[in-house]
């Protein structure tokens, strides 16, 4: 396993020295920022069942607070990226808190108003982000005098963000800090008989979610060179959902590889959009309907079936 | 001169208003009987927009044959999804209805826009852009029609729920599952009959927008999010309150978007809604309060 | 640790839903070092006595002791990390989890190390989990599914799930343990080596409450048994003494005294 994983990020590093259309690069780079969205909504989903909608309100405000602190605050692009990422962060909690007070579903109904209503702020709140025209012009961040911009140089930017940041997801999916936001998600009258505070893991895993979600869309604003309220448009809710779901809630190779299989797999194949958007449609119809867990899950349960009947015997 | 810029307002918000409740109060149904929020509410109204839009034509602009049209498409696409999907799902199981309902919505959405392109449809019927003056407010036929139209379904709706067999089940089981399965109600056939009650309140809704409105695919969404505002301000599961709150919050947007810049008719809904939320989680309405969890 | 005070002291405790007291008027206290059993025909308030202990519900009057301590308005979590744990009726185990994974799990809130310790695995961490293993071994042989130990629970029998159940309560090694209803629905065999756990730990010098329906289980393991009817204490006393209690014939059998 290590040593795929190696060979994988090696290929992908030494990629754009062989590849050269800047059509394949870019979609690398959207690759690159789906995967780490699509894994920070696996922390709060996958891990505690907590069916977020607002993941695309993080994305979008990461993508917004970048632009806005480097545009119109002048900061540099390395301070605005991690800072967009905290202020996502101290947002999901000021979200999370009173929407955790009541149950899980009124959860789901509280983030998907807080998505529309960030949609709203960044259409109406002209002078701040002017509004539905967006901010066009970004400027190109700067790496130690080199500039980054076109497809490869981004594929990089954004093939390193993902590194790190899967890197740190990685660490914490098989840490003991994921295996209590488990146990909570099986039966969490047990976790608190035992002693844990889940409020506090919640709020943990929604910060972390929307602090990674951020990063990724500030990335993405900066490579699109131009931001707009688009950056809410709820197709790319559901695409991260759909990789969570495909890939199997929870298991960190299960979304990876759903993720990148499903980022590739249409261009690939040159579906349009709206094509696409169907195949994923039916993909998650066919998933929540006949293996609600997911690849990983599927996996799992034929392995769980064998141990069952040798352990029988 | 002012009063009449007012009614003329007013006259307006009403359609917008009716057509509103016939969208939520068909998801408010929904959420009452069978427990789920719809995601695809909108593109059950969608169906019905671009039925009518297709039909208008074949029947020679006719308009009532149209809707006719709209409705049983809407009809069967719901009872194909209930009895495909949603029949599979259990009581409670919230949050897979959203996900399978999300599902249907992406699939529906961009089919359509698929099959006929993003570009915006004009519909036109046989009332063309004629209107009617009372006075100095002057309103186009297409939109009486729509408010004709809702105000006879919501007759036949409120007789339907309180002196049919069939809508009284569905609010026993709205109001009180489990006294309602004990008394040996199946679930089974009031969710069938309660999905196509609301499917044909969809098409209904997409058939009379369509003339009123361009028709193009992220129409349904559009007016779904609001029907999701509608419900809560009115108190989830509760049809009375869905239909004043849509009203209400037809004329409303209809004043503000006439008096002041067009954003706050937008944030008009979400502003109301928070208001609400804050003030009483459980929506204006409600008896008992959220009845999923 | 004040071997004057009792270890758990219950005092006038109040429970009541829209109106109807499940509990009333509820007082009673387990001394250290002790099995007290608990039993009660249906509806006598054993299951919200032990919610209201445990803070799971919230009395609406009324005194709760830990070792002198005031637990009466804590959440569950801090009442456990106080020393009271409690198990289900009905069997809460983590089903994905392997019985080695659940048991590890259970001890993890009194370990000291922080999140940082675990994301970073520090070697504090480590040697927590190092300690941890440890009792996990001894535990696992005591329930003896050893053979199951890296397997995931869900595999496990009814019977089985309850043992898990029952040691993953006793990993922390709490002051005291709260059994609900321990031997419903498991076979007879299998109720005679929960006994044998019981008493063996009991032996270590864990105490424990039981609450059961199967009397002659409670009266073979305890040296005290406390009798609710009607949402209170009716009488206690050691098992002979309660046995031949007219007033728990009556209680149980209908049989006036």
């Amino acid at each position: 396993m290590p040593f795929l994983a190696v060979t994988v990020v090696a290929v992908a590093a030494f990629l754009p020295l062989v590849v050269t259309s800047s059509y394949i690069l870019s979609v690398g780079v959207t690759m690159f920022l789906y995967l780490v969205a699509a894994m920070s909504l696996n922390v709060i989903y996958g891990l505690l069942g907590l069916l977020s909608l607002a993941h695309i309100a993080f994305w979008g405000i990461g993508g917004y607070f970048t632009v806005i602190a480097v545009m119109d605050l002048g900061l540099s692009f390395w301070v605005a990226l991690p800072l967009a990422g905290l202020f996502a962060g101290v947002v999901s909690i000021a979200v999370g808190f009173p929407a955790l007070r009541l149950n899980r579903h009124s959860f789901v109904v509280v983030t998907l108003i807080f998505a529309l209503l960030t949609t709203l702020v960044a259409r109406d709140w002209v002078s701040l982000t002017r509004g539905p025209m967006g901010i066009p012009g970004i400027p190109s961040p700067y790496f130690f005098g080199h500039e980054i911009a076109g497809a490869y140089s981004f594929y990089y930017l954004a093939g390193a963000f993902a590194l790190v940041s899967l890197l740190l997801l990685y660490l914490f999916f098989t840490s003991r800090i994921a295996d209590t936001m488990r146990a909570i998600n099986q039966s969490e009258d047990l976790a608190r008989s035992q002693g844990v505070n889940p409020t506090a893991y919640k709020l943990l895993a929604f910060f972390l979610s929307a602090f990674f979600t951020a990063m990724a869309g500030g990335i993405l604003a900066f490579n699109q060179r131009v931001i707009d309220p688009l950056i809410f448009d709820f197709f790319f809710m559901q695409a991260f959902l759909i990789m969570v779901i495909v890939g199997g809630r929870g298991s960190f190779v299960g979304v990876l590889v759903a993720g990148a299989v499903m980022s590739i797999l249409p261009e690939v194949l040159r579906f349009s959009v709206d094509l696409r958007m169907v195949l994923y449609g039916l993909a998650l119809l066919a998933f929540v309907t006949w293996a609600p867990n997911g690849l990983a899950g599927w996996i799992r349960e034929r392995r769980e079936e064998r141990l069952r009947s040798e352990l029988r015997q | 001169m002012d009063y009449i810029y007012f009614l003329q307002l007013t006259a307006n918000g009403l359609v917008i208003g009716l057509i509103y409740a016939l969208i939520a109060v068909g998801l408010a149904l929904l959420f009452g009987v069978l427990g789920i929020v719809n995601f695809a509410h909108g593109e059950l109204l969608l169906i019905g927009a671009y039925a009518m839009a297709i039909a208008l034509p074949a029947f020679g602009l006719a308009y009532i044959p149209g809707v006719i049209v709209a409705v049983l498409t809407a009809i069967i696409a719901g009872w194909f999804i209930y009895e495909v999907f949603l029949s599979k799902l259990g009581h409670g199981e919230f949050e897979r209805s959203i996900l399978i309902t999300m599902g249907l919505s992406i699939v529906i959405l961009n089919g359509i826009q698929y099959i006929f392109t993003a570009t915006p449809l004009l519909v036109n019927t046989e009332f063309g852009y004629a209107g009617v003056s009372i006075g100095d407010i002057r309103v186009a036929w297409t939109r009486i029609a729509a408010a004709v139209l809702s105000a006879v379904t919501f007759a036949a709706l409120y007789v339907l729920l309180n002196y049919t067999q069939i809508g009284r089940a569905m609010r026993a089981v709205s109001q009180n599952r489990d006294a309602a399965l004990m008394v040996g109600m199946q679930p089974r056939k009031i969710g069938r009959n309660a999905v196509i009650l609301a499917a044909s309140l969809c098409g209904l809704a997409g058939a009379a927008v369509a003339p009123v409105q361009l028709v193009q695919p992220y129409l349904g969404q559009f007016l779904v999010f609001k029907a999701f505002a509608i419900i809560i301000i009115g108190g989830m599961g509760s049809i009375e309150g869905a239909v004043f709150a849509a009203i209400a919050l037809g004329v409303i947007e209809s004043w503000i978007g006439g008096f002041f810049p067009v954003v706050w008719q937008e944030a008009a809904g979400f502003i109301i809604m928070i208001t609400v939320l804050m003030l009483k989680p459980s929506g204006l309405f409600s008896r008992g309060g959220m009845r999923v969890g | 640790m004040n071997s004057a005070t009792p270890l758990l002291e219950v005092e006038g405790l109040r429970k009541s839903f829209a109106g109807v007291h499940a509990v009333d008027n509820m007082s009673f206290s387990v001394a250290h070092n002790t099995i007290t059993g608990v039993i009660g025909p249906n509806g006598s308030g054993k299951s919200t006595t032990i919610d209201c202990i445990s803070g799971f519900q919230r009395p609406n009057a009324g005194r709760i002791r830990l070792d002198g301590r005031d637990i009466t308005r804590l959440t569950p979590q801090k009442i456990a990390k106080a020393g009271l744990i409690r198990t289900f009726q009905t069997v809460h185990i983590y089903e994905a989890m392997t019985l080695r994974e659940n048991l590890l799990q259970a001890a993890r809130p009194f370990q000291a190390s922080g999140w940082v310790a675990d994301f970073l695995r520090l070697p504090g961490m480590r040697r927590e989990v190092d300690a941890a293993m440890v009792r996990a071994d001894e535990l696992v042989d005591m329930i003896g599914l050893r053979k199951y130990y890296d397997a995931p629970t869900r595999i496990l029998s009814y019977g089985q799930k309850k043992l898990v159940a029952l040691a993953a309560g006793l990993m922390p090694k709490p002051r005291l343990l709260v059994l609900d209803e321990p031997v419903a629905g498991v076979n007879p065999t299998r109720i005679r080596e929960i006994e044998e756990v019981i008493l063996n730990l009991h032996a270590a010098g864990e105490s424990f409450i039981i609450v059961e329906h199967n009397v002659e289980f409670v009266m073979r393991l305890c040296e005290r048994v406390i009798v609710f009817v009607g949402g209170s204490k009716m009488t206690e006393g050691d098992p002979k003494s309660v046995q031949q209690d007219a007033r728990v014939l009556e209680a149980y059998l209908g049989i006036p005294a």
